[in-house]
Parts: structure tokens; C-alpha cells; sequence
């Protein structure tokens, strides 16, 4: 979902840039008031954290794979605001030593993955859970905002695409639409699982949780981990 | 465990490598920017891309191997756009090709071939430029630049601790693949996420240690370095060519 350069014409780039320039200096703004000197090492730590995640390789359909996004899972982990940062730092990255993804078209790719990805993913999270307020509701709500948002960002790319000229709008938005509604299943169990499992070590971690352990698990280095993963492999 | 493919070729000493950053960065950004706004119809100025990127890379030392390998990225990305093109209607000029005889049209294949060159030329470039600057000079030159320090710096600890993280997360997969005996599918994904979550946790501790020893050394939000840039006489001759040369192929471009 990567847009290389020259796919998009510069009525599509130009304001794509614009538009995740300004939701990610927003983003900036607001994690920077809430976590103070805090955030450059955790964004630092936690961007890294999701480029290492975006290892994780799952089988779609007929020997194709596709790797988990992980918008949906920073933006509940860590918020949304901080989740675009992380987002969009991935991104850069890509772009800058992967080639993943064009320059004049990172603003394109941060407002797929980032913005609506991670942003409107959430947005779609906390919706949910205000209807299935539980700890079921949860990662319910994480495994479908997750679906949902790569079915978004998938849609929105091919609208991006279609409205460059560079593909007919009839048949790249369903093709785009389809095929990543079902790499989404894919996200949705994985980042089910992966909040059900923090929700159960360490359910303080998750943004806008703060109940059940209290404040002593904290503090606490490896504190929940050793009751739920018999599979770590720490040796 | 192995990463070698950040900062592979960025040690090599040539011409390209001694230029300052921010002229890199300035040159070969605004020679992608150039490549995006050139008519898909003046292939000779596309011609000339190709022949100074040709150059430049022979300038640079960087194995042409590697090169080629690399920017193969955009390959998924052009045969998409390819895959569509038959179902562009446009009523004038269609070519009948391919085994069942599918229509395409003249517009259709200049969207190709505008997609295709302009993508490959500018990878080329980026390829270039990074592969040609560590990822710490980099950074630097484009904060010199006047980017956003906040997110210059989030990417300096990303870059930081992108092995650590990665090393952590290979051990664990190492050690699954070396317990585990084939299971379900479905076990399988329920480890992996397991893992993931492992991985989410530590990660997080690391950064909240990470940042505490950092302020209990003073770190009040902001990170100074000490930089050691210097634009030469070279980099301005290079700097003025390359300018000089895109100028020109778009001024007489056809």
C-alpha cells in the first residue's frame, strides 16, 4: 500500500502532504503536552517496536501474504495522537532507507496509515467499545477498528490513485477494497489477540485503561509477564 | 542476528560520499521533484535523468547490483497500474495485444509508461542518497534543513533502537522454532501475537528505563549534537551542475 513517486498527480500529493503535515503536527502538539520530556525516548522506542512488528507475516490466499499495519494496535496501545506519530515515523523510515513508499507521496501513505489507519481506526475503536464497555468489548473493538482500518486505508489509496488519473476509479477501489478486506482479517485477529494478551499482563499499559492491577504493577520490571506467555522463550 | 541493510554501502569513500548532507538532501529531493513534474511525453529529458542518475552512481561506487536489487521495490506497484490498463476506455487509438487480443488504449499505456519511469527514476534517487549518507548524517542534514526537531529526533532513538528491538523480537522467533514442534495454525497465530505482546511490554519497559537514566543525566526534552558539516567548493560545483543540468532539461526538454 506503499504509493511510490509518480503515481499521483500533484492535485492528489500536494494536498495529501498539507493535510498529514498538519494532523501530524497536531498529533505532535498534544503528545507532547500530555507526555513532556517523556515522549522522545518512548516514541523513539515505540516506532521502532512497530516497525519490528510490521515483521510479523501472516497467509492471505493462494500463497500471497501480507504483513500486519499495526495503526490500530499503536493508536490503542499508546493513544491516537501518539499512535500517528509512531505511525508515521515508520513511515519515514520506509521511504527514507527502504524506498518503501515515494517522497513527493509520504504525505499520501502518512494520511492512509497514519491519519485514517491509526487515527479513524481509533475513532472507530472507542466507538465500540463505548457500546461493549468490557474486557471482551475490548479486544472485540481492537480486532474490528483494526479490519476497518485497513479496509479504509486501502479504499482511500485507491481513491488517491483514481483520482490522479493513474487507474480507472471502477476497478481500483473494489480491487484495492476487496483484496485488503481480507489481508484485514488477517490484522484483526492478530491485534485481537496481541490487546487481549496485554489486556491480561499488563492492562495499565493500554491507553485509557487504567484499571484492575493498580499502580504497584507498574513499577514493577517484567511484573505480569511471567503469568500469560509460556511461549517468550526467554532462556 | 543479521540487519545488513542500513548504512550497507554509506562507509564506501567517493565523490557522492563526501558531499555534504544538506546539499545531497537538497540536490537529489529537487531532483525528484523534478522527475514528478516532467511531461510524460519528453522522453528525452527522461534520457537525461537516466544518464546523469547513470553517472552519479558510477560516481558513487555503490555496487550496481545492489542498486538494481533495490529498486526493484517499485516493481508490485507498476504492475498494478498495469493490470488495470485494459479497462481504461478511451475511444481513440487503441493497440490490440496479448494472447486473447484485450484492447488498450494509447492513454492507457502513456499512464504506464508516465507511472513506470517517473517511479524508477525517482527511487533511483532516493536509492542514491541514502545509500550513499549514514542514517545518523542524514538526520542531521535534514534538521539542519529546518525539518521538525521532535520528529528528527523520535527518528534518531527509532533508528537507535530498530536492532535492539528487531534482535529481540528474532530471539524470540528462534526460540518458538526451536521449541515448538508443527502445530495448529491456529496455535501458531496465537503465539505469534503472544510474542508481539511479549515484545510491546519489554519494548515499553526499555523506553521508560531508557528514559530515566536519560534525565537522571539531565535530558530536559531536548537533544544537542555537535555538527561537523561543511560545504566545500566541491559541493557547491556539484550543487550548481546538477542545477544548472535540471534547469536545462526542463527549459529545453521536448
Amino acid at each position: 500500500m506503499h504509493i511510490p513517486d509518480g503515481f499521483l498527480s500533484t492535485g492528489t500529493w500536494v494536498p495529501a502532504w498539507l493535510l498529514s503535515a498538519g494532523g501530524l503536527g497536531y498529533s505532535l502538539k498534544k503528545t507532547a503536552q500530555a507526555m513532556k520530556d517523556r515522549m522522545i525516548p518512548l516514541m523513539g522506542v515505540m516506532s521502532a517496536f512497530i516497525f519490528a512488528a510490521q515483521m510479523v507475516n501472516f497467509p492471505v490466499m493462494g500463497g500471497t501474504s501480507g504483513h500486519l499495519l499495526g495503526g490500530v494496535l499503536a493508536a490503542v496501545l499508546l493513544g491516537p495522537f501518539a499512535g500517528a506519530i509512531v505511525l508515521s515515523c515508520v513511515l519515514i523510515v520506509q521511504c527514507l532507507i527502504f524506498q518503501d513508499g515515494g517522497l513527493t507521496a509520504l504525505g499520501a501513505n502518512i494520511f492512509n496509515m497514519a491519519i485514517i489507519g491509526a487515527m479513524g481506526g481509533y475513532l472507530f475503536y472507542k466507538v465500540l467499545i463505548l457500546l461493549m464497555p468490557s474486557r471482551k468489548g475490548i479486544i472485540v473493538a481492537a480486532a474490528v477498528a483494526s479490519w476497518f482500518s485497513v479496509f479504509a486505508a486501502a479504499t482511500i489509496c485507491a481513491l488517491e490513485l483514481a483520482i490522479s488519473g493513474t487507474s480507472p476509479i471502477a476497478v481500483v477501489v473494489p480491487a484495492m477494497a476487496g483484496v485488503h478486506a481480507i489481508i484485514g482479517l488477517g490484522e484483526a485477529v492478530i491485534t485481537g489477540l496481541v490487546v487481549g494478551f496485554v489486556l491480561k499482563v499488563r492492562p495499565d499499559l493500554i491507553y485509557g485503561q487504567a484499571f484492575s492491577h493498580g499502580a504497584g504493577a507498574s513499577s514493577s520490571p517484567c511484573g505480569g509477564m511471567l503469568g500469560g506467555a509460556p511461549e517468550e522463550g526467554k532462556s | 542476528m543479521k540487519h545488513s541493510y542500513i548504512d550497507e554501502y554509506s562507509g564506501i569513500d567517493s565523490f557522492i560520499h563526501r558531499l555534504d548532507p544538506r546539499i545531497k538532501i537538497i540536490t537529489f529531493v529537487g531532483f525528484v521533484f523534478s522527475i514528478v513534474f516532467t511531461k510524460p511525453t519528453s522522453c528525452l529529458t527522461f534520457l537525461l535523468y537516466g544518464l546523469i542518475l547513470g553517472i552519479l552512481i558510477a560516481l558513487s561506487k555503490i555496487p550496481v547490483r545492489y542498486i538494481l536489487k533495490r529498486s526493484l521495490v517499485v516493481v508490485p506497484f507498476a504492475l498494478v497500474v498495469a493490470a488495470f490498463i485494459p479497462f481504461m476506455k478511451q475511444p481513440v487509438g487503441g493497440y490490440s495485444l496479448g494472447p486473447f487480443g484485450q484492447a488498450v488504449s494509447r492513454d492507457g499505456l502513456m499512464v504506464f509508461w508516465n507511472v513506470a519511469v517517473k517511479s524508477y527514476l525517482s527511487v533511483l534517487c532516493m536509492i542514491l542518497l541514502t545509500a550513499s549518507t549514514c542514517f545518523s548524517d542524514l538526520l542531521k542534514g535534514f534538521a539542519m534543513l529546518k525539518c521538525p526537531q521532535l520528529i528528527i529526533m523520535v527518528l534518531s532513538f527509532m533508528y537507535r533502537y530498530i536492532f535492539v528491538i528487531e534482535d529481540e523480537f528474532m530471539k524470540m522467533k528462534q526460540a518458538k522454532a526451536s521449541r515448538s514442534v508443527e502445530d495448529s495454525k491456529w496455535l501458531d497465530v496465537k503465539a505469534l501475537a503472544n510474542m508481539v505482546g511479549v515484545l510491546f511490554v519489554r519494548a515499553y519497559e526499555r523506553a521508560e528505563s531508557v528514559y530515566l537514566a536519560m534525565s537522571s543525566r539531565g535530558f530536559d526534552g531536548t537533544v544537542r549534537t555537535i555538527h561537523h558539516f561543511q560545504i566545500t567548493a566541491a559541493d557547491m560545483l556539484f550543487f550548481s551542475a546538477m542545477l544548472a543540468l535540471l534547469i536545462g532539461a526542463h527549459l529545453f526538454g521536448v
